[in-house]
């Protein structure tokens, strides 16, 4: 674990805790606590979990899919979660975060299940093809989510749950993104597997673990993270594909070891992107999907114009 | 090749067209039949777009499963589209015209597409499969971009965003459709003279490169028309994304040739038939409950799925 990112981590925590509309001055005043109990410290919290979950499921998608980039929002999981979310308000409007949740978790490893199905279907010529059939698949799921929110007239507010911004996080509207401890924590038992599962069926199966298995476990794990991230506060791009290339350039493939590395720096990225979107307009914010989207993009596209030299 | 089958496809459109223009209209030619065949030659230009980028695009990618949409033009047409109504409202939409409008959506996407092939060639690298990668980022950064600026603006201008961000045949205006015949005619005579080209591009690079056809050249060319072809059809009537795979496909199948002077003909009657019978589909069977490009996202869509997953083949 480099102690440079984790203090790089410990001061875009302090720094996320002081940055708002409401400026803290010392010494606290009275009713600071509750700002900082009630918004701030939520707000840590679900950037956090958030990351950490992010960054971790992309780098087990790209082991059970072999290819560095795949993360859920180019292999069509974002997309069959948004379609699970609108079935589940159009057809149970009542029901609350937990029903919704479970809709999107179902609807996003079915489709994840599918995705990966094919992919070891096809031989490709071109590793870049992967994500492109990816992208394909989710606009037809996107596709259906729109013949079916044409129809109910929820097309606008529909883009709205897809666009990530933490401004809703505050006390009582984010418990859910805790779902994403458990779901690391197993990752992290499975890492040694996750890695063999990198090296490919063959290999996987003469080394002695069942491959079908261990990647439906993956799968599972993944749909979770990606379902309670997207209802708590949509979805954020770039976050799954960056970190694991950066650590991956550094540090390689064993995840047994870059997993923790992985998962902070998925955690101080997106701290990182969301002090970003809270200064450039300060003291309104800009949604993190944006900062995410514009810094993550750009550190994607650096990478590969890198990787041509 | 086998000219019969494309005279029954073109017979085939030519009933769809007769049908899409006097269908209840009551031989009314003072109102009813002139707009109908407004829209009818959006169509037809439309189509012809949408089918030679779709065929010329996976002949250059060497690869059946792409269209050039995944290169990111829609996403810029749409982000321009959002800007628009984000900084200028609806007055601003009707200050500019349909005809201007269509002006700058062109004007952006030929920038889009020349600055994305610029620095690809400055990298020193010629591959269309980078191209895809680049096209593909930024297709997603865009597209955040435009969520974004979906949401600040008000539900009124929303739902104007929405007629403008799907296909639709309504828009075109004699002017508009006056400069895209223009243009699509200009690039049909183009590729009428690179046929043979096309069908060595088609053998890979190595082949072409070997009978002595420039293939870096060849390619660069090539992609210039078909953003030229992009540009116009998703300016003229929108976002169409899944077609060109479903019309190439169908084109392959029926022309029993892989010669580009049997596919891009019936590719281009094939594209026509399907936009005719959608937009006869959401007039009649739907009562304008859904719109023509989800109604052809849903089945080019199922169709796409049903290629990968049926296909083991190699992509």
């Amino acid at each position: 674990m480099p102690v440079r990112l984790l203090f790089l981590f410990i001061a875009l925590c302090g720094a996320s805790l002081l940055i708002g509309a409401r400026q803290l001055t010392w010494p606290l005043p009275a009713d600071a606590w509750l700002t900082l109990t009630a918004s701030r410290l939520p707000r840590l919290v679900a950037l956090v979990l958030t990351g950490v979950g992010l960054s971790v499921c992309g780098v087990i998608l790209q082991h059970i899919v072999r290819n560095k980039f795949v993360e859920p929002g180019t292999s069509g999981g974002l997309d069959a979660a948004k379609l699970g979310i609108l079935v589940s308000l159009t057809v149970l409007p009542a029901t609350g975060t937990a029903g919704r949740m479970l809709f999107a978790l179902v609807f996003c490893f079915a489709a994840s299940l599918l995705y990966v199905a094919i992919i070891r279907r096809i031989r490709f010529r071109n590793t870049v093809l992967v994500p492109v059939v990816g992208l394909m698949y989710g606009s037809v799921l996107s596709a259906v989510a729109e013949f079916y929110a044409w129809r109910h007239n929820i097309l606008q507010s529909m883009q709205g749950w897809l666009l990530g911004d933490f401004s809703r996080v505050v006390q009582g509207h984010y418990e859910i993104l805790y779902v994403i401890v458990p779901v690391v924590a197993l990752a992290y038992l499975y890492a040694h597997r996750f890695t063999v599962l990198g090296m490919g069926e063959d290999m996987a199966a003469s080394l002695g673990l069942g491959y079908a298995a261990t990647a439906a476990v993956g799968l599972v794990l993944v749909a979770v993270t990606v379902s309670a991230t997207v209802i708590a506060v949509g979805a954020i791009p770039f976050v799954g594909l960056v970190v694991p290339q950066l650590v991956a350039l550094r540090r390689g493939d064993n995840l047994g070891r870059t997993l923790p590395i992985v998962a902070f720096g998925g955690a101080a990225l997106l701290l990182a992107c969301d002090i970003l979107g809270r200064l450039l307009m300060y003291p309104f914010e800009v949604p993190i999907g944006l900062t995410a989207g514009g810094v993550g993009g750009a550190l994607f596209l650096v990478l590969i114009l890198r990787g041509l030299r | 090749m086998r000219s019969g089958r494309l005279w029954m496809f073109w017979l085939a459109a030519a009933v769809l067209a007769g049908a899409f223009v006097f269908a209840g209209a009551g031989l009314d030619f003072g109102y009813v039949i002139p707009k109908r065949l407004v829209r009818l030659a959006a169509i037809a230009v439309g189509g012809v777009c949408v089918a030679l980028s779709a065929i010329v695009f996976q002949t250059l990618a060497g690869n059946r499963i792409l269209t050039p949409a995944i290169l990111g033009y829609e996403a810029v047409y749409l982000l321009w589209q959002s800007l628009l109504l984000l900084l200028l409202g609806t007055e601003g939409l009707a200050a500019l015209g349909v005809g201007g409008n269509f002006a700058v959506s062109i004007a952006l996407m030929l920038g889009y597409s020349w600055a994305l092939q610029r620095w690809l060639l400055r990298s020193g690298a010629n591959d269309v499969y980078l191209l895809l990668l680049l096209g593909l980022v930024l297709t997603m950064v865009i597209g955040t971009f435009t969520q974004f600026v979906q949401l600040r603006i008000s539900p009124g201008e929303f739902a104007v965003f929405q007629g403008l961000s799907h296909a639709s045949f309504n828009r075109a205006r004699p002017e508009t459709l006056a400069l895209s015949a223009l243009a699509v005619a200009a690039v049909c005579l183009a590729a009428r003279r690179s046929l043979p080209v096309l069908d060595v591009l088609a053998l890979g690079r190595e082949q072409a490169l070997s009978l002595g056809v420039d293939h870096a050249r060849q390619v660069r060319r090539h992609l210039a028309l078909i953003a030229v072809l992009v540009a116009v059809s998703t300016s003229l009537i929108g976002p169409t994304a899944f077609l060109g795979i479903f019309v190439a496909h169908i084109a392959y199948a029926l022309a029993g040739s892989s010669r580009h002077r049997a596919t891009l003909p019936l590719g281009c009657a094939v594209a026509i038939a399907i936009f005719l019978a959608a937009q006869l589909l959401v007039e009649h069977a739907f009562n304008y409950q859904t719109t023509v490009s989800i109604l052809v996202n849903l089945v080019c869509g199922a169709y796409f799925l049903a290629l990968v997953v049926r296909g083991r083949g190699t992509a």
